[in-house]
């Protein structure tokens, strides 16, 4: 699946509530609209599949699927299986360079 | 570079980064979930189970005392069946009218069709004298049955050759014909 999963609030919704749409927001609507969270998305997931962290959680995934049975697994088994484990062991070097253009992004999208 | 924006902005950072690995993280689970459903990696019992089975069936075919000549007609194929290695069902020659086997069939068409002078002799006797003088005449005449290539097609139309004159009716069918 190349595309995220999940989708970014609408900004309606913030609005509806009477008051400015939180500076997180406001960047994130920025941020897709720039492109830059797909380039973003695209980087980060090319790194992961270099590293090798994605046939890591590849293969928790069918250990559990082996132990569960196929028929009893759910996207959402395997989601809650491999985010604490997957958040922990993304490599150093690259979150310190999605962070750094994240960080760049902000900068220049600065407000 | 002042303080709280600093740590602003790295909060943010590290909140989009969160966020886009948990949208990786669901899209990798979702291509698992997908794999484990359709059955698309094998599980390793499952594994272990086809190997064994063919593993089985590669010695069986190795096997040096199984000669395919003595063994056809003991050996099963995937739906537990075995046959003779020469084909028994019996069919009627549509040239000839006789009761030929399946298996033997072909041979039958060349003697009884085809290349053979003792063809060529069969069928001129039968046939009537016009026909005789045409077929003698140009070896690929319409009406020469025996020229096998045209002959085929011209059978089908029902033309006035021997065999054709059976078809000629509408009744007979030449599988043989069909490709």
């Amino acid at each position: 699946m190349k595309h995220s999963v999940n989708r970014p609030p609408t900004p309606d919704a913030a609005e509806d509530q009477g008051k400015e749409p939180p500076l997180q927001e406001i960047i994130n609507v920025k941020l897709i609209e720039s492109g830059e969270k797909e380039r973003l998305m695209e980087l980060l997931r090319e790194r992961l599949i270099d590293c090798g962290w994605k046939d890591e959680m590849k293969a928790l995934c069918r250990a559990h699927v082996k132990k569960k049975g196929r028929n009893n697994v759910t996207v959402d088994d395997l989601v809650h299986l491999i985010t604490p484990k997957g958040r922990a062991s993304v490599p150093d070097s690259v979150k310190a360079e999605l962070l750094q253009r994240i960080r760049t992004f902000l900068m220049s999208a600065a407000l | 570079m002042s303080g709280p924006n600093e740590d602003k902005n790295t909060q943010l950072s590290s909140h989009f980064f969160g966020d886009l690995l948990d949208s990786i993280i669901v899209d990798v689970a979702s291509e698992c979930h997908r794999i484990a459903k359709l059955g698309l990696d094998r599980n390793l019992e499952e594994e272990e189970e086809e190997m064994r089975l063919s593993v089985q069936a590669r010695a069986r075919v190795a096997d040096p005392s199984n000669s395919s000549e003595t063994n056809t007609k003991y050996v099963v194929d995937i739906f537990g069946q075995t046959h003779p290695s020469i084909a028994t069902e019996i069919f009627e020659c549509m040239n000839c009218g006789r009761s030929i086997a399946a298996g033997r069939f072909a041979p039958h068409l060349e003697k009884c069709m085809g290349k053979g002078r003792k063809a060529r002799l069969k069928v001129t006797r039968s046939s009537t004298a016009a026909q005789n003088r045409y077929s003698r005449g140009s070896p690929v005449s319409a009406y020469s049955p025996y020229s096998n290539s045209t002959s085929t097609n011209r059978l089908s139309n029902g033309t006035p050759s021997v065999a054709g004159e059976e078809y000629s009716n509408g009744t007979y069918e030449e599988p043989w014909n069909k490709t």
